[in-house]
């Protein structure tokens, strides 16, 4: 079963650790040039999810459709050159430098005796630059606040010039401000069409930021589609058990979600 | 026809490129090695030529080109040379392995003394000592069995999982204390001679290696090299992690695999030669990594072991009071006061532990 619609999906995956299964028969459609967010409440598979679509779990049945051909009988360096993962906690080397670390996001267009060519140069500093990274260039990364180096990271990940990105909780730990600074540049690579992928864990962030939005619980997708449809207090209730009330964010007329307020604080 | 460019846009790491190839040197990088090999020739000629039958630099260059006396060039191409080429590549081989296990475990701990081959080597000496009443060449033969089998038994056991950091290490820390209960009881089953010999092993030496040893220990050393030039820039992707580096289309099990493999070949290719040099596997790396500014250098890691093996025999051959050590006694020696001095002078500039 292949469709020409999505560049991303799973079909009928199951998903699991060893013998416990998160997910049973998934099927779900990344569509190309939106900024997919996927929300749910703690453990309901969504970082499973996400580490299925960038390959890091191997479904242990169906299957995880990249152009239509399932990833893992692809080359592992043809993958990365479609997709790029941004990981929740991703690992920088004592020492390296903010160039450095940007530069390794050129690995699968280098070889031995392809060590940095004139475009790994070109991209490295375009990438830096569209996020605001460039006068970082030579201070360590351990040096740099959250922010600086949630940017730097995913400065690493377009180095990799994918045109699928796939961010795992990249707000988590940050404070508001960088928050907010992080999903802007994600808003901003989307508008220059880039294909985005985030699990996020505020409800109003994903109603402000995403174009698409899937809802997870318990392993399985309860919703799909636009911010405006999926977030109604009816649905919102069905997925996190919680009694709110939307309203229209005065800001963006996004929804935006306001828990109801329980016995104790009234 | 193409022309090799320089681009030094990047002054710290310039570009050479020939066509469609590119290689990036770092400065640094190329002149922590070439350092590192000026005072490894200095030393080496200095060893050459110093000894209980000492000679003149131009009566060893006499010998060493063929033009000295018969005594001369009997002492430097038999007894000299195959000694400090055997200690070159020994140290070579432990250098490269410490690197290697310090990056597939990323713990800065991660030798083969601590994930169990230097013990295994030693169990496979002992048994060739008691049983065989071990030459040598049995000896070694088994010491390379006893580190690659350890090596074997580690793959196996972390196979499935995540054959890197701290499963690594605590199986490798199992393994070890495991042997190292072994090598306790062989020890206490042997008589008083084979016990000193097998002590004597222990504690590693050089001397007496010829030229069969120095070719085995190169052709070791080579095939090291030519495998870490293939898996150096995966091992590189791996120090993001083994997420980012998937993401970034790098064969992880097999990259993990092959640099385990590797590993466990040239330690046991320079322990099975020299026996277990204290601290060179571990200290090398560390030593390059301050050397070089970056943890990054395989080949700087590789020839800094050179350089403190090659150091340590020859202050082992001056010895102490007139008196030749082992050189397993003074590697530990050199290589802790070496890391020492390099850890006080640069404690203030933040480079990596």
């Amino acid at each position: 079963m292949t469709d020409s619609l999505s560049p991303l999906a799973a079909r009928n995956a199951t998903l699991g650790y060893g013998r416990v299964a998160i997910s049973e028969g998934l099927d779900v459609d990344i569509p190309e040039g939106e900024f997919t967010v996927i929300l749910g409440p703690n453990a309901c598979g969504k970082s499973t999810l996400l580490k299925a679509l960038a390959r890091m779990l191997k479904p242990s049945a169906g299957q995880v459709l990249l152009d239509g051909k399932d990833i893992h009988s692809q080359p592992t360096r043809a993958v990365a050159r479609r997709l790029g993962l941004l990981p929740q906690s991703p690992i920088a080397p004592d020492g390296i430098t903010v160039a450095d670390l940007v530069a390794r996001g050129r690995y699968p267009h280098q070889g031995i005796l392809r060590q940095w060519s004139a475009e790994d140069e070109k991209v490295v500093a375009e990438a830096m630059a569209a996020t605001d990274v460039t006068e970082l260039a030579s201070r360590g990364v351990d040096e740099l606040s959250g922010g600086q180096r949630q940017r730097v990271w995913i400065a690493m990940v377009l180095a990799q010039q994918t045109p699928l990105l796939l961010l795992d909780e990249p707000t988590t730990y940050l404070d508001i401000t960088h928050q907010i600074e992080v999903l802007d540049l994600c808003a901003k690579l989307h508008r220059e069409g880039q294909t985005l992928v985030a699990v996020l864990h505020d409800l109003n962030q994903a109603a402000r930021y995403a174009t698409h939005l899937i809802a997870m619980r318990d392993g399985a997708i309860v919703a799909e589609g636009a911010p405006v449809e999926i977030l109604t207090a009816a649905t919102v209730e069905k997925i996190f058990d919680l009694p709110c009330r939307i309203i229209d964010d005065p800001e963006t007329g996004t929804p935006l979600v306001i828990p109801r307020a329980g016995p104790r604080d009234l | 026809m193409t022309r090799v460019q320089v681009d030094a846009s990047d002054r710290k790491a310039p570009v050479i490129r020939f066509g469609d190839y590119s290689v990036r040197l770092r400065r640094r990088t190329a002149a922590a090695i070439g350092g590192t090999l000026l005072v490894l020739l200095a030393i080496a000629f200095w060893a050459a030529s110093t000894g209980s039958f000492a000679m003149g630099f131009d009566r060893l260059w006499a010998a060493l080109t063929m033009n000295g006396t018969t005594a001369d060039e009997f002492i430097v191409w038999t007894v000299r040379l195959p000694r400090l080429v055997t200690g070159i590549c020994v140290g070579a081989c432990l250098g490269l392995a410490g690197v290697l296990f310090q990056t597939l475990s990323r713990n800065p701990l991660g030798s083969p003394d601590i994930l169990g081959l230097t013990q295994g080597a030693t169990t496979g000496a002992l048994l060739s000592l008691i049983l065989l009443g071990g030459s040598l060449a049995t000896t070694s033969a088994f010491a390379a069995l006893g580190a690659l089998g350890t090596g074997l038994t580690i793959y196996l056991l972390t196979r499935g999982g995540d054959p890197s950091g701290y499963r690594l290490v605590l199986v490798g820390i199992g393994v070890a204390a495991i042997l190292a209960g072994i090598n306790g009881y062989l020890l206490t089953r042997t008589n008083t001679i084979d016990a000193f010999r097998a002590v004597y092993w222990l504690t590693g030496d050089l001397s007496g290696r010829d030229w069969d040893q120095a070719g085995a220990v190169a052709a070791v050393l080579a095939a090291g090299t030519i495998a870490t030039c293939i898996l150096v820039r995966g091992l590189d992707a791996l120090r993001l992690g083994d997420a980012t580096a998937t993401a970034l289309g790098v064969k992880v099990n097999g990259v993990q695999v092959a640099a385990l493999i590797t590993a466990s070949v040239v330690t046991a290719g320079g322990v099975a030669v020299a026996g277990p040099l204290a601290f060179v596997a571990l200290a090398a790396p560390h030593i390059a990594a301050r050397l070089t500014g970056s943890s990054r250098s395989f080949l700087c890691a590789a020839l800094v072991g050179a350089l403190i093996v090659t150091a340590a025999d020859a202050a082992a051959i001056v010895g102490i009071g007139e008196r030749q050590l082992p050189t397993g006694v003074v590697t530990g020696v050199v290589g802790g006061i070496y890391l020492m001095w390099l850890l006080v002078t640069q404690r203030k500039k933040g480079v990596m532990p």
